[in-house]
């Protein structure tokens, strides 16, 4: 039994084949097998890696791959969680669920392919794209600023945000291992060209515009943090683990699961002591 | 199922309570019938309210009875007044010996009814206390008339406020007793209505408190919903209880992330239940449909409340079956259920987690402002009865499977139910796809899988037909020629309406009951229609599209042709049911 399910039908270059890449050897380092994951896959031809990558596994609606994980962590908060998602479901459409997992430092690694683009629906813009940025639905260009999606979790509570680039699987592994490996909510956000309808936002375009984070880089600051996620309103993408701190997770929070997971725990029957609340 | 006997009313008073929100109306409404009950009494009580904090008109009325009593009575026969609004808003309701508790330095009652003038602003004055305590007075003034007990209200106070501290619990004591020596002394007892007798051990209960009773009762582990009255007292409850029944009672950032994380803790293997009214329920629809596909049973509280939109909050409706029965894209199984009373709650909530279980799909359990916020008294020990003598029935979801590596989650059975693993079992994995897939799981798009997969989930719903939908309950007089046809919270006040005409006409009415809405069985419905009562027929509804009439069409082909409606915001009252009975008799 292998993590490896279909063989991926994307289109030859894109950057998800470096991300599922990434993500099944960092799974694999790290010693998870299909049957101790919980996955939970958003829509887009990012989320189509539920046919291409085995686990106990959500295909959920496009946006709701967090809440719906979320839910799934409650009852089996000891597994290991992992969403996988495009900038479209997890900034767009679930922006309001990526917003408040953060607040609650859910224990979960998600994994954002961040292509500022809509692939699978052909070419669309996405809310991490340039000002300007001329796609079918903008003619003219987005008129939107793009979301900070770094920034973003940063503000609202994540304890581990790094970001990646689907050209480079060596430093990506080693990215999500530490991720995977954090307690509470990390992000990793992965810039990645999508080929086929993106043609600003290309392979040469990151070569130019991104740079590895310096290795006495301290991530434990959150100030230093926020100013290395401003960068890419300048097109500077930093690589590599920009936060990191320890906080309680959410589930560590909840009496009731302290000792067992709560698909473990004893059925509640002393029902006298709840219906003399009534009488 | 007949029930042949409906009782004959011994007695029915109705104390009503009215004052400004804030005044704290609702606590000594809820005191007030908890008086009765713990003197021996049935109790129903009916709330209005404005969607407001502050100010506006709340009122709070009791019917108290020496028998089970359903609805609420038009007639009010004590009406304590904390302003002049509560006068003037309710006065075409009393009658002759109605009493009037009022403040004469407030106003002056323009009413032949019994005037009983109490000094509420100068008690106030006096002792030094805010407008929530007057209330204590007034409940101890009508103690006094009633015949009650002031050890029965000290029981309450001490249940509801000994963890705030003796001082609470002696304050309000003292205050009522203000309250009942002042009416000894300038008045006397009027009526012998909360005279202490025995009785069983009595819960108070709305059909919100009912679902969370059944909701702890079923082994549900995971309850998640966003505020939205009038569910939102189940969340409340719930989450006061969560650390002792261990369930994780949970408030996400909106109905969306509810619903999903609700799906999520099904999949994850716990039982899992959300609660809303329509305006939420409206954004969880796409979620009904991914657990439709996905095969993931939950249980969805609907209360319904008069929409559209935000339309009247706080007021009652039944404009969301249809709604409901037709939630989510695509075409997947569902089970729409809709209980009647409290008790019917708690017994329908079980079953709707087991439904949930057994055919891996969502089942709605509809409710509406009326059943949700109305208490009733119930025996404590029927309600103990029937959470304990509960067998959950889980259906085919297990924790591990012998199916080994080959594990097919979506397998074609005959009954259309494949085995479902809860994720964990080692050399095992397999995805809640919410695309369709295969019988492993994985995404297809080949016309062959597709229709086996669209065949096997409608199978779901021929099995449930035939294994576990139920009939509707037929109360009264199997020979009446005149038949009620109703559902949901209509049933309180069509049965208290048929005690009152078979009174006043000296022969049997009849009610068919309807609690499992959807789908409905064309045969057995038929069976259950043609047969028996092919007599007048009328459709009694609480919204102006008459949703089951269609819905009952729809899916038997039976026609009610006399339809009432009513879709003002308020409950059907059993007078309003006897007066038009009366006119077009």
């Amino acid at each position: 039994m292998t993590f490896d399910a279909y063989a991926p039908t994307w289109c030859p270059g894109c950057g998800d084949w470096g991300i599922r890449i990434g993500i099944k050897t960092a799974l694999e380092q790290a010693g998870y097998n299909p049957s101790s994951v919980l996955l939970s896959f958003d829509i887009g031809c990012s989320g189509n890696m539920n046919d291409f990558l085995n686990g106990y596994a959500l295909h959920t609606l496009h946006g709701r791959a967090i809440p719906t994980l979320v839910g799934a962590k409650m009852v089996q908060h000891k597994t290991k969680a992992i969403v996988v998602g495009g900038d479209g479901g997890i900034y767009g459409e679930g922006g309001n669920h990526f917003v408040h997992a953060c607040r609650g430092n859910h224990d979960m690694t998600v994994i954002v392919h961040d292509n500022m683009v809509y692939g699978l629906t052909t070419g669309q813009v996405a809310p991490t794209a340039k000002k300007g940025y001329k796609s079918k639905s903008t003619p003219r260009g987005i008129i939107e600023n793009p979301i900070n999606p770094l920034a973003l979790a940063i503000i609202s509570g994540a304890t581990f945000v790094a970001q990646g680039f689907a050209g480079d699987v060596r430093q990506l592994v080693e990215i999500m291992k530490q991720a995977m490996n954090h307690k509470g909510f990390s992000l990793v956000n992965v810039l990645q060209p999508c080929v086929t309808f993106n043609k600003v936002n290309t392979y040469a375009y990151y070569m130019t515009k991104t740079y590895k984070l310096d290795v006495k880089y301290d991530p434990s600051d959150r100030k230093k943090a926020l100013t290395k996620a401003m960068e890419p309103f300048e097109e500077k993408f930093p690589l590599g683990v920009l936060y990191n701190v320890k906080a309680q997770t959410y589930h560590e929070q909840w009496p009731q699961i302290e000792k067992n997971m709560l698909i473990e725990n004893k059925r509640f029957a002393s029902f006298s002591d709840i219906t003399k609340k009534f009488v | 199922m007949i029930v042949k006997h409906v009782k004959i009313i011994l007695m029915k008073f109705n104390w009503k309570i009215g004052g400004e929100a804030g005044f704290g109306i609702m606590t000594s409404g809820l005191e007030i019938a908890k008086v009765a009950t713990r003197s021996g009494y049935h109790t129903f009580d009916y709330s209005e309210y404005p969607s407001l904090i502050r100010g506006g008109h709340n009122t709070y009325e009791v019917v108290i009875s020496n028998d089970s009593v359903s609805a609420p009575k038009w007639e009010i026969d004590m009406l304590v007044c904390l302003n002049k609004d509560t006068f003037e808003l309710h006065k075409d309701r009393l009658h002759l010996g109605s009493v009037i508790l009022y403040d004469p330095e407030d106003f002056q009652p323009d009413s032949t009814s019994i005037l009983i003038p109490i000094p509420f602003k100068a008690f106030k004055k006096e002792c030094n206390i805010d407008q929530k305590m007057v209330n204590s007075i007034a409940l101890g003034a009508s103690l006094a008339l009633l015949g009650g007990e002031l050890k029965v209200f000290e029981t309450i106070i001490r249940d509801e406020f000994g963890k705030k501290g003796e001082a609470i619990v002696k304050e309000n004591v003292e205050l009522a007793k203000k309250g009942y020596d002042y009416i000894l002394k300038e008045h006397c007892p009027l009526k012998q209505i909360l005279q202490k007798k025995k009785g069983e051990r009595q819960m108070v209960v709305t059909g919100n408190d009912a679902f969370s009773l059944g909701v702890i009762g079923a082994d549900c582990r995971y309850y998640a919903a966003y505020p939205m009255t009038p569910s939102s007292s189940v969340l409340g409850t719930l989450a006061a209880l969560q650390y002792q029944t261990g369930m994780v009672v949970r408030h996400p950032e909106d109905e969306i992330s509810v619903v999903n994380s609700a799906i999520g803790a099904a999949f994850a293997g716990a039982r899992a239940a959300v609660g809303t009214s329509g305006g939420g329920f409206a954004l969880m629809n796409e979620a009904l449909s991914y657990a439709g596909v996905a095969e993931i049973g939950f249980v969805l509280f609907l209360a319904m409340r008069s929409g559209p939109a935000t339309g009247m909050p706080t007021w009652t409706e039944q404009g969301d079956l249809l709604f409901a029965t037709f939630a989510g894209h695509g075409e997947f199984p569902k089970i729409v259920l809709a209980p009647g009373d409290p008790e019917e709650m708690i017994t329908l909530t079980l079953k709707a987690f087991d439904l949930a279980d057994i055919y891996q799909t969502p089942v709605i359990l509809l409710s509406d402002k009326f059943l949700s916020e109305s208490h009733t008294s119930l025996p404590e020990d029927r309600v103990l009865k029937l959470l304990k003598t509960h067998k959950i029935d889980r259906g085919k979801i297990v924790a591990k499977t012998k199916q080994g590596s080959e594990y097919l989650r979506y397998k074609n059975e005959p009954d259309g139910i494949s085995e479902q693993l809860i994720p964990g079992q080692e050399g095992i994995f397999y995805q809640a796809n919410s695309y369709e897939h295969l019988e492993d799981s994985h995404t297809t798009e080949s016309g062959v899988e597709r229709i086996k997969q669209v065949n096997k989930r409608d199978k779901k719903r021929q099995t449930y037909l035939k294994k576990h939908f139920a009939e509707p309950t037929f109360y009264g007089d199997p020979k009446a020629d005149t038949v009620f046809i109703s559902w949901g919270s209509n049933k309180g006040p069509i049965l208290e309406a048929m005690k009152i005409l078979a009174e006043k006409f000296k022969r049997g009415f009849g009610y068919v009951h309807f609690t499992h809405l959807y789908p409905l069985d064309e045969e057995k419905i038929k069976d259950f229609m043609n047969v028996k009562y092919n007599h007048r027929r009328i459709l009694i509804e609480n919204n102006s599209h008459a949703q089951f009439g269609s819905l009952l069409r729809m899916q038997t082909g039976i026609d009610i042709k006399e339809k009432w409606l009513k879709y003002d915001g308020r409950p059907w009252w059993p007078e309003e049911i006897v007066q038009r009975l009366t006119n077009k008799s």
